[in-house]
This record gives structure tokens, C-alpha cells and sequence, in this order.
């Protein structure tokens, strides 16, 4: 089979660039022998990272491909080209990184896994829960590391509760079967009120307090006297952002900011609609900023293994027969988010529906907004919530 | 191509100096500029010149190929693989074509990445093939693509070989994404992994999401990168015998309120066919699991013209216990007369494959000009080979053979 599909393009590969890729770079490419190999030698100048300058200049000498470039030395293409030396010798780089495969930058990206390995990992590493067991198992076990979620919904429905709540769960020790991160937390609307994440991180160390009366285990008395209120806020990263221009740019300086922090499992932004929503005549414009958001987000989110939450806000898109709430920012926006949460009234009680997820079916469950943060709908908060988590902590309990 | 030494016989290196002094400096440059004028300026010898431009053109050009050996070729390189679901086979005239590239559009939560996690589920597994995956949303989840290998076989190392013939590499910009393809087609080429199984499908979730960052307001470099990458794709299926299979977000036209598959235009002639997935809430009534494709482009179905093939299948959830019991992987299907939302476009025939399908019926002596009439569409020629053989691979590969199956096409 192999031998076919080789000998498919056998009439061009015999004749085009016999002589240029293999015994020509030898003779005419300089003494390096650089480990190439024939089709990344004809690879087009147009796909590599150059700046549009450079690559005009490039173009305008006559280099069409890679091979071309390669095989002079960095004087003779300052001269050639007309450019320093030191850029002459950055395009150099970029072309022989990019062929040569795995170097330099794009090391980790370019690395291939089997579905295998990477079914160990998604093992590995843990969920945030929700502290609503309903919402946790239609997520399957919580929100996800690795992934982009997206939680949209009408104003005053839960949207920023829960992500706070999720940035004080983010933290939760290992032993009680948390994750031990710290969240970023990026709020371009102006709700994020400290009092409320006292509120709840307080109801969670209260509930860790719980658990380690029912199972006094060791570790967990440990791990109580660094899970406290003022540990818990020291580890949510706030940044507020008050347009979109504040916003791209924190988020493009994240990565720097995690390494920093290599704890942080949760960056959250509350109100990516908001900056966007409003100050864009250009919609095209806006569209694009967008698509390179969800791709910086989903970078993010894989090189760091932590979880990107987002919220959305909702929208009415007028039909011909009827209208319909949507979540907002366009048709196109919709794709950014791996998971989509909806959260929605129905009946004087809060539902939350997922809407898209790569693992789950969808499905919708009910949740409400106590004083303690966010909970299942069933329990009158304070006593059961020993109950409730209970059966929910065992399982993870015995993964690790 | 720049012009240099050893580049072919003759042209030495003070010609080449010369040439390059006085602006010629590709072979582009050489052959379309006027010879006596260089000639003249570059005093050169004109008839070396002429020489040098003969054995250039002769060099880049390329062979005519007889289209009776491009049909034996395609006989034998092509192969049909089975996406796991009956339906989706039936609306794909077999399954997914190596040597093509095929594409899923639809909404969010329509189930493109559960249908590209399908067939790398089902070619890895049941047609025991190499799978890579190139997932730049994120949307890749192993535990899934293990419900759906669970689904098919309770033989946990058969699920381990199935999990190890799939590759996945993340990618989330465009230049990445053709380092891969770059680094792929280079490995296939060198045979350096030849310990796993050859890959024969290559599924990119999604290509959209990699380019449209990169479009828009004034943004020349993204198109042509699109192109780059639309080049490649094609370039890979065809030399390496893959069937690439991508997903495409969609987009509201502005002026109609409809959804159209994202990329605009110059995209839509990439792939050769077209799936649009859509959520069957309204057609299906309350089942909401249910699913819609509909094939909007094709160059061996009909589509849009007469009847389109909508199809339904449940997208696979049994239950709301999901948690413990991975839910049933089959993509189930009814085929209806309901009409896609989508609007059909009129690029429906992809040239290069009506031409080999012309060819091989003149040799199979089935087709004579004028008879064209007795078997409308070119569609039955290459049904002949959909029968079962084993791994599901169809290899197409005598003419003799043909004869007989020919007959039993519907």
C-alpha cells in the first residue's frame, strides 16, 4: 500500500528537482549538512511566520521556497535581499526551526501524542467541581482543564456566581479531592464582589472543616491550616479590564503572567461580551479579534493545563416567526468555547442546560444560587450539605 | 525557482552572474523575457541561451499523462473508507475517498467534532488504519473516542491498539498547523514511522478556527494563507493517498439570515464534498439527540439539484446516566425527503474525476460516445467497488473484476 501511494507522484518527482534537492544542496548549499528532506525543501515561503516585509523582499529576489532560502548564507542574503544581517539571519532561523521540525518554539505544539497517552492525561487531571452535583455530573465530574467553557445567560441568573464559585473550588485542597490551583480571575463588567467570594470561601472551608470531623484522615488537618479565607483570597488574580483593547491585551500577556504562577488551574473572564459588544463599527474587524481571543484562550488552556471559563451574555435574534434568546456575539463566536453552558429561568427556578460539549450529552438540570454560593436545588443549605457532597467526594477520593 | 549553477546542463556560473546583474533571476524571469534582448545585454550567446531555456522548460514542465493509466492509478490507490455509519456511507457514495478531501459544516453543537471522532473511532478499529488527528479547538477528548471504541468492542486491547493507531497533535495557529502538515507529508514520504499502522485518514477540527483569526478587515496574509493550507490539504490526499476530512464553522448571511459554511467562497472549491450537520430540533420534533447531514457538495452524488440525501442520526446519547455507561455510538439513520436549509450551490462536479471516469468507461468498453444517454450521471462506474472485502478497505483494482458488479448496481 505504502509503495503506491508513493509511486503516485512518481512522473513529477522523477524529473522536477532531482538535481536541486538532493545532490545539489551538497555541492552548491554550503558545507552544513543540515538533515532536510525533500518536500520541506519545496515548501513555500508564503507558510512560514516571516513579516509581510521581509517576505515581499524575499519574493521580490525570487525565492519562491525553502530550499531556495536555505542554501544561502545569511551575508549573501542580507546582500541578496537587501536587509541587516541580524534579520537576514532571523529568517534563516525561522525557515530552518520550522523545517527542521520540533525546534525551538514550536516544540510543544508540534508534538504528536497517541489518542492513548493522551486518554492517561485527560485521566490524570482533575475536574473543578461546581458544588452542585447535578451541574458536575452533566459536565462529567466538572469543568474541565484543557478546555474553554462557555456560560452564558440573562442578566442575574448565576452567571458570575459561578464563577466565582468556581475560582474559591479551584483551590480546594488535594486531599479533599480539589486541585490545589489558583484562579485568575478578569472582570470587564465590575461585578465581581469580594464579599460574595467571602461568603462562599468561607462556606467552603466550613465544608472541608466538615469533612475532616467525619473522616479524620491525616492530611486533612494539614491541609485545613492553609485552606483559610485569607489563603483562598490571596490566590484569586484579579485583573479588571475596562474595554476590549485592555482586555486583548491582558489576555495576550497571560502566559507570561502563568508561568509566573505556574499554580493557577482556572482563568476566568467575566463578560467577554461586554467590551465587544459595544465601540465596533467594524464588524468584520470585531469577528476577527474574536477568532484570535478563542485561539489565544485554547492555547492558554492547553500549554498551562488549566480551565477557561467564560461567560456570554444573551441576545435576541429576531426570526421570521418567532424570537429567540441566543448568546451573544455572533454565529461564528459560538464555535470559540469547547463546552457551552446555558443558564436560563424557567418557572421560577434557575436551569442550567448544556448546550455543547465534545463528551457529554446534552442535557439540562436544575440549580439555585444560595448564600453559601451555588448549589443543588433540593438541600435547605446549611446541615445537608454534608450529605450531599459526601457521596459525590468518595469516588475521586479512591482515584487518587 | 532561482537560477544558479547545476540548476541544468549548460547554464555555468558566469551566465548566471550575468543574467543576475542584469535582473534576471529566476527561471520564470528567463523564460517568459525576450531571449535576444538578454542576449544583447548580458552579451551572452543567444544560442546558448535558446539552449538553456529549451532544457528549462523541458525540466518544469510536466508529462502528459494518459488518462486510461491515470484510471488504472486510481484503481489501484484509492481506497473507500467506511465511516462506521451506514447512512453517512449511503450519502458519501461509500465512505470517505482517499486521495479527497471532505468537509463538515454546522452550527455549534451540531456534531461535527462527534462525527470526526466517529470515523477516527470506526477507521482505527474496524478497518484497522492510522488516524491523524489535528484538533485546534480543543475539542479532542480521549475519553469519548474511548466510549466510542467501547461501543465496538469489549476487548480492551483492542481498544488500547485502536487508542495507539490514533495520532493527535494541538494546534491553534495557521503556521503551526502547516508545520504539521509539512512534518506529516515528510514523514510519509521518508517511511521513517513505519511502526504503526500507515495512516490513512487525516482529520482536521477545525480548519476554521485556525484561519479565521486571520481573515477580515484588511487582511491580505490571510488568505493566502488559507490557500497555503487549502494547497497543502489537497496536495497531501492526492501524493499520499489519505482522505482528509475537515470541519468548517459556520456564519449568518447578513442579508438573508441564513446560515452559510464559514470561509467564504474561495474555500467552498476545496473540498470535494460538502456535509452539512445541523441539529433536528425543528424537523424531528422532540427527540433532540436527532441529527440532520445533508450533502451540499459532491462529486459523485447528486445534491441540491433534484433531491438532496438528508439523513438522520441520533447523535448517539442513550441516556442521562452518561457518566458510567458510555452512551451507544451508532450513528442511526432514516433517509427523508425534507429539504436542508442550506441553499445549494451550483459547483457540484469536481473536473479531475469526471475526466478518469470518462477515460475508464471508454476502456471498459461500457461507455461509447453516444450512449451516453442510456446511464445518466457518471455515478454507477465507481459503485461497482463497494462491496466488502476485509478490514472494509476497498481497493479497487481490476478492470476484469467490474464487469460483473456493474450489473448489480441499482
Amino acid at each position: 500500500m505504502k509503495e503506491k501511494a508513493a509511486a503516485l507522484p512518481v512522473p513529477r518527482e522523477g524529473k522536477e528537482p532531482a538535481p536541486l534537492g538532493r545532490s545539489g544542496a551538497g555541492t552548491i548549499g554550503g558545507s552544513v549538512p543540515r538533515p532536510r528532506t525533500f518536500f520541506m525543501e519545496q515548501r513555500d515561503l508564503g507558510s512560514f511566520s516571516l513579516p509581510p516585509s521581509l517576505r515581499a523582499k524575499l519574493v521580490a529576489a525570487g525565492f519562491q521556497t525553502s530550499q531556495e532560502v536555505l542554501d544561502v548564507r545569511p551575508c549573501e542574503l542580507s546582500k541578496e535581499i537587501g536587509v541587516s544581517k541580524q534579520e537576514a539571519l532571523e529568517i534563516l532561523q525561522v525557515i530552518r526551526g520550522d523545517c527542521c521540525g520540533n525546534g525551538g518554539s514550536s516544540g510543544n505544539t508540534a508534538r504528536k501524542y497517541t489518542a492513548l497517552e493522551l486518554l492517561e492525561k485527560e485521566q490524570d487531571q482533575g475536574f473543578i467541581v461546581t458544588f452542585c452535583s447535578a451541574l458536575d455530573d452533566v459536565l462529567g465530574g466538572g469543568v474541565h482543564l484543557t478546555k474553554v467553557t462557555e456560560i452564558c445567560g440573562a442578566p442575574g441568573v448565576g452567571k458570575t456566581q459561578l464563577c466565582m464559585q468556581l475560582a474559591v473550588d479551584v483551590q480546594f485542597p488535594e486531599c479533599f479531592g480539589g486541585l490545589a490551583g489558583e484562579a485568575v480571575f478578569i472582570d470587564t463588567e465590575g461585578s465581581f464582589m469580594v464579599d460574595r467570594v467571602v461568603d462562599m470561601a468561607s462556606a467552603c472551608v466550613q465544608h472541608c472543616q466538615l469533612i475532616a470531623e467525619v473522616h479524620p484522615e491525616e492530611g486533612h488537618q494539614a491541609a485545613l491550616e492553609t485552606f483559610t479565607l485569607e489563603n483562598i483570597l490571596s490566590h484569586i488574580y484579579y485583573f479588571r479590564c475596562h474595554d476590549y483593547v485592555e482586555l486583548l491585551a491582558q489576555v495576550y500577556l497571560l502566559p507570561d503572567f502563568l508561568s509566573e504562577h505556574p499554580k493557577v488551574r482556572l482563568v476566568v473572564i467575566d463578560g467577554i461580551a461586554f467590551p465587544f459588544r459595544h465601540d465596533f463599527e467594524d464588524l468584520s474587524l470585531r469577528t476577527r479579534l474574536l477568532n484570535g481571543l478563542a485561539q489565544q484562550l485554547i492555547t492558554i488552556a492547553n500549554d498551562h493545563t488549566l480551565a477557561v471559563v467564560l461567560t456570554n451574555q444573551m441576545t435576541t435574534r429576531i426570526g421570521q416567526s418567532h424570537s429567540s434568546l441566543v448568546p451573544a456575539l455572533g454565529e461564528s463566536w459560538g464555535h470559540a468555547a469547547t463546552i457551552r453552558i446555558i443558564l436560563h429561568w424557567e418557572n421560577k427556578q434557575r436551569l442550567a442546560t448544556l448546550y455543547k460539549s465534545p463528551s457529554q450529552k446534552e442535557s439540562a438540570v436544575p440549580y439555585c444560587v444560595t448564600p453559601q454560593g451555588f448549589r443543588d436545588i433540593q438541600l435547605p443549605p446549611p446541615d445537608l450539605a454534608e450529605n450531599k457532597t459526601n457521596p459525590r467526594k468518595r469516588p475521586r477520593e479512591e482515584e487518587q | 525557482m532561482i537560477l544558479r549553477v547545476g540548476l541544468c546542463l549548460g547554464l555555468t556560473a558566469e551566465m548566471v552572474q550575468q543574467l543576475k546583474d542584469n535582473g534576471v533571476r529566476t527561471v520564470m524571469d528567463l523564460v517568459s523575457s525576450d531571449l535576444e534582448m538578454i542576449a544583447r545585454k548580458c552579451s551572452l550567446s543567444y544560442k546558448a541561451l535558446v539552449a538553456v531555456r529549451r532544457v528549462l522548460l523541458a525540466q518544469f514542465s510536466s508529462f502528459p499523462v494518459n488518462g486510461a493509466d491515470v484510471y488504472e492509478e486510481l484503481k489501484s490507490s484509492t481506497a473507500i473508507l467506511s465511516t462506521g455509519s451506514k447512512s453517512l456511507d449511503k450519502l458519501l457514495d461509500g465512505g470517505l475517498y482517499t486521495g479527497e478531501v471532505m468537509e463538515f459544516t454546522g452550527s455549534p453543537g451540531s456534531g461535527k467534532t462527534q462525527a470526526c471522532l466517529h470515523i477516527a473511532a470506526n477507521v482505527s478499529k474496524s478497518l484497522k488504519q492510522g488516524v491523524l488527528y489535528i484538533d485546534s479547538t480543543g475539542g479532542f477528548t480521549a475519553t469519548r473516542l474511548l466510549q466510542l471504541l467501547q461501543g465496538r468492542t469489549e476487548a480492551e486491547e483492542g481498544q488500547v491498539e485502536a487508542l495507539q493507531r490514533i495520532q493527535v497533535t494541538r494546534v491553534f495557529d495557521a503556521y503551526r498547523l502547516l508545520d504539521v502538515l509539512h512534518e506529516f507529508r515528510s514523514t510519509v514520504a521518508q517511511e521513517v514511522i513505519r511502526a504503526s499502522a500507515p495512516v490513512k485518514i487525516l482529520v482536521v477540527d477545525s480548519v476554521s478556527a485556525v484561519i479565521c483569526p486571520l481573515l477580515g478587515s484588511r487582511q491580505p496574509d490571510g488568505m493566502a494563507l488559507m490557500m497555503h493550507v487549502a494547497r497543502e490539504l489537497k496536495t497531501l490526499a492526492k501524493e499520499l493517498g489519505v482522505a482528509v476530512v475537515v470541519t468548517n464553522h459556520v456564519t449568518r448571511d447578513a442579508s438573508s439570515g441564513q446560515i452559510k459554511p464559514a470561509l467564504g467562497r474561495s474555500w467552498s472549491f476545496v473540498p470535494s464534498s460538502r456535509v452539512l450537520l445541523e441539529n433536528g430540533k425543528e424537523s424531528c420534533g422532540k427527540t433532540s439527540g436527532c441529527r440532520i447531514a445533508s450533502l451540499t457538495k459532491s462529486p459523485r452524488q447528486t445534491t441540491g439539484f433534484s433531491s438532496l440525501n438528508p439523513l438522520l442520526y441520533g447523535s448517539s446519547h442513550s441516556g442521562a446516566a452518561l457518566v458510567s455507561s458510555p452512551f451507544v455510538p451508532r450513528l442511526f439513520v432514516r433517509v427523508t425527503n425534507a429539504r436542508p436549509r442550506l441553499p445549494t450551490l451550483p459547483w457540484q462536479w469536481s473536473p479531475p474525476l469526471r475526466i478518469v471516469w470518462l477515460a475508464g468507461r471508454a476502456r471498459g468498453g461500457a461507455w461509447r460516445p453516444g450512449s451516453a444517454s442510456a446511464r445518466p450521471g457518471p455515478r454507477p462506474l465507481l459503485s461497482r467497488w463497494l462491496s466488502q472485502s476485509e478490514f472494509g478497505l476497498l481497493w479497487r483494482r481490476t478492470r476484469s473484476g467490474g464487469e460483473e458488479g456493474r450489473r448489480t448496481d441499482p
